[in-house]
């Protein structure tokens, strides 16, 4: 019995080891090279000395590294909430029982799969002052004015917030989906015997019952808009000036715009240790509630 | 728990096999004597096209050598060719900016071309360059490269709104009083006499063109430089800076000659939806080939006193091989020398030849523009060798966009933009 349940093991590791070696190549191995790096006046073509934590001390006071961090978690701030909210309406109409149902799912699904260079020139076109659709549409309805969606510092956050809502909402919209169909029927059932209003069913009965997956969809969601960087990248790149460039976008311009790969490593562990510990926040939030109910 | 074994042993050689393949194949091209060349460059527009053709050329008149032409995307360029160096995988020859040259050879990407040129035997005649440029091409008095072009920044103009305007001389030039005062003149009379729909002036509202004016009016003030002669920190001349850039500024919000945030500028000439532009010379060949725009081109105005402009010149590069080849080396100078004594063919997109000998061709002096393009390219101001301008220009775009889009005064960007060079140079890796 015994045997046979390790030569069983044996028999898993030819399948098992293309997926492991790639695994440990290319993520484990570089996760640990960055950490070495950090320690190191490292450029881009080759090792220069070992510094110590002086990377570190560097980040600390580094303006520019904490105002990156800040856009990045003002897009957090901004993304999430309404990330979850959205997601949870547009679920509930697409769970509703009508013709247009399939439609419904699929037109809110459906910005989901392009991909994020398709989604940004998508956005520039429509966003473009002067001849952009956005713009033209406003001047046919007779409003005369020529906002600059993508030059303004606060209308360019307003618009990779909204870019980025209609883009990935459609996932977070799937999950709450599969969660809502699998609420009983005879929850409904019986409160609608017990005069149950709509409002009351809702409130009572749908939302406790998503709680669950949408503290799942939060968690993701924080760290999803955390990596926030390609959208930004090509629509406004960072800019006007610096004031919507991301977290990640200053990491990679360090390592491959200025060379210093060490820095770009400091920096990278920096965010991690941030993420580590919201997620840490969040899973003992979570398991603490839980003993609860 | 034999066949077990054969599994895994299987599975192992499958895996190295196929590692072993990707790089036995680089190497077959060579076994048939023909010597092939990867060049990289960063060329789009109609810049790309004409260099092609001179590719295409050479091919055509070298039956034993191959220029393979890769064409990569500009704004990732740089990163692309350090990277590819990095891992082992360098060009033969490829394209650099003068500017960003101190910084490739900082990294050790270049390799000095007297030694290859020693190696190679081959005759390059360093008196036939243009002496202004090939000056910001020695380092440590080593050539490191070929220079085949300068581009300067330089002002177009639409002939029949001009005319419209009454704003073109006799000769067709023109008519732009002298200093600030002048040029805002001459853009206010276009701007009361020009049909609603058409700007007098279009340019980006951010990025590399009104930076690049910038420049040019920094140093019309006579201003020395960007960084100490001794390259250690910021040499910004703060008066001169901020009175550059709130004369650009004004173009913008105070006078309104420019339209703000113009998707593309570029076009905005082309569909003649403006009277002027200011951009590189190699929008030229884009103009010429657009129907019915009649244009002029002609030095930026001299507004603050002395005629200065902004410019770049594109070079031939030879990066460092793993394993250097003396074939590969003396087949990539030749191309190289190829390219130089076709300026002709290269100025077809508006760009002035590094090399002179290209200037007497006939082919040359009937290209439009050409000969007032090589009086300007003397008067290009270029910047000090540093290993860090290419982090210095990215700190003056972010800071200089934020004066353009009125988010902050130029007195505060450019104490932030003194703060950021002084610290870059400080902590830079590069030394």
């Amino acid at each position: 019995m015994r045997n046979k349940r390790i030569s069983g093991n044996i028999k898993a590791i030819p399948f098992l080891l293309p997926f492991f070696v790639v695994y440990v190549l290319f993520t484990i191995w570089p996760i640990i090279k960055g950490l070495q790096m950090s320690f190191y006046d490292w450029s881009i073509i080759k090792k220069i000395r070992f510094i110590g934590l002086e990377n570190y001390a560097q980040m600390l006071h580094d303006p520019d590294f904490w105002a990156s961090l800040w856009h990045t978690t003002l897009f957090v701030l901004f993304s999430t909430p309404t990330m979850v909210i959205l997601a949870l309406v547009l679920a509930l109409l697409a769970n509703k029982k009508s013709k247009l149902q399939a439609f419904y799912r699929g037109a809110y699904f459906l910005p989901t799969i392009l991909s994020v260079s398709v989604i940004s020139y998508l956005a520039i076109f429509m966003l473009q002052p002067y001849s952009g659709f956005i713009n033209s549409f406003l001047h046919l309805i007779g409003i005369h004015a020529e906002p600059f969606w993508m030059a303004g510092p606060h209308l360019a956050w307003v618009s990779i917030v909204g870019v980025t809502l209609w883009w990935t909402v459609g996932f977070n919209m799937i999950l709450f989906l599969a969660a809502l169909q699998d609420i009983p029927d005879y929850m409904y059932e019986a409160a609608k015997i017990d005069g149950a209003t709509r409002w009351q069913l809702f409130w009572n009965i749908t939302l406790p019952q998503l709680i669950p997956v949408g503290r799942i969809i939060l968690l993701l969601q924080v760290l999803a808009s955390y990596k926030i960087f390609a959208q930004i990248m090509l629509i406004t790149n960072g800019g006007p000036g610096t004031s919507t460039r991301p977290i990640i976008q200053y990491i990679y311009q360090t390592g491959f715009h200025k060379y210093n790969l060490g820095y770009a490593a400091t920096m990278s562990y920096g965010l991690f240790v941030i993420l580590l510990i919201l997620s840490i926040l969040q899973l003992k939030g979570q398991t603490s509630q839980g003993g609860e109910s | 728990m034999k066949r077990v074994f054969v599994v895994l042993l299987c599975s192992i050689a499958l895996f190295s096999f196929s590692t072993a393949c990707s790089t036995a194949g680089s190497t077959s091209e060579s076994a048939k004597g023909k010597i092939t060349l990867q060049y990289w460059t960063l060329f789009g527009g109609g810049d790309a096209e004409y260099m092609q053709q001179i590719v295409d050329k050479f091919n055509k008149t070298h039956p034993n050598i191959h220029v393979n032409n890769m064409q990569l995307d500009s704004t990732q360029y740089y990163t692309k060719l350090v990277s590819g160096v990095a891992a082992g995988r360098s060009p033969d020859v490829a394209i650099s900016h003068i500017t960003m040259m101190p910084e490739l050879e900082n990294l050790g990407i270049l390799s000095p071309v007297d030694d290859i040129i020693n190696e190679t035997k081959v005759n390059v005649k360093w008196d036939d360059f243009n002496q202004n440029i090939l000056k910001s091409s020695i380092f440590n008095g080593e050539h490191y490269s070929l220079p085949i072009d300068t581009h300067p920044f330089v002002m177009f103009y639409n002939k029949k709104y001009l005319k419209e305007a009454g704003l073109l001389d006799a000769s067709g030039n023109p008519i732009i009083g002298k200093g600030p005062d002048g040029f805002l003149n001459f853009l206010q009379q276009l701007k009361e006499k020009l049909p609603d729909d058409v700007a007098p002036f279009s340019l980006s509202n951010g990025g590399d063109d009104p930076y690049r004016l910038w420049w040019a009016l920094y140093f019309q003030q006579g201003a020395e430089g960007i960084v100490s002669k001794d390259l250690q920190r910021s040499a910004l001349d703060m008066d001169k800076a901020i009175k550059a850039a709130q004369f650009i500024k004004d173009l913008y919000f105070k006078q309104k000659f420019i339209p703000r945030n113009i998707a593309d500028f570029y076009q905005m000439f082309q569909t003649q939806k403006a009277a002027i532009t200011m951009t590189g010379v190699w929008a030229t060949g884009t103009w010429a080939s657009t129907k019915g725009l009649d244009f002029g081109a002609m030095n930026i105005p001299n507004i603050f006193g002395k005629q200065v402009t902004w410019g770049d010149s594109h070079n031939l590069i030879f990066p460092v091989q793993k394993n250097p080849d003396p074939k590969k080396q003396k087949a990539a100078l030749e191309f190289a020398k190829f390219v130089e004594e076709n300026g002709q063919m290269w100025a077809q997109a508006g760009h002035v030849p590094a090399n002179t000998t290209n200037w007497d061709k006939p082919d040359f002096t009937k290209l439009p523009y050409r000969k007032e393009y090589t009086k300007v390219a003397s008067t290009v101001a270029f910047p000090r060798q540093t290993a860090e301008f290419g982090g210095i220009k990215d700190f003056m775009m972010e800071d200089l966009d934020t004066i353009w889009n009125g988010s902050v005064s130029p007195e505060r960007a450019f104490k932030k933009l003194n703060n950021q060079i002084n610290d870059l140079l400080k902590n830079s890796i590069l030394k």
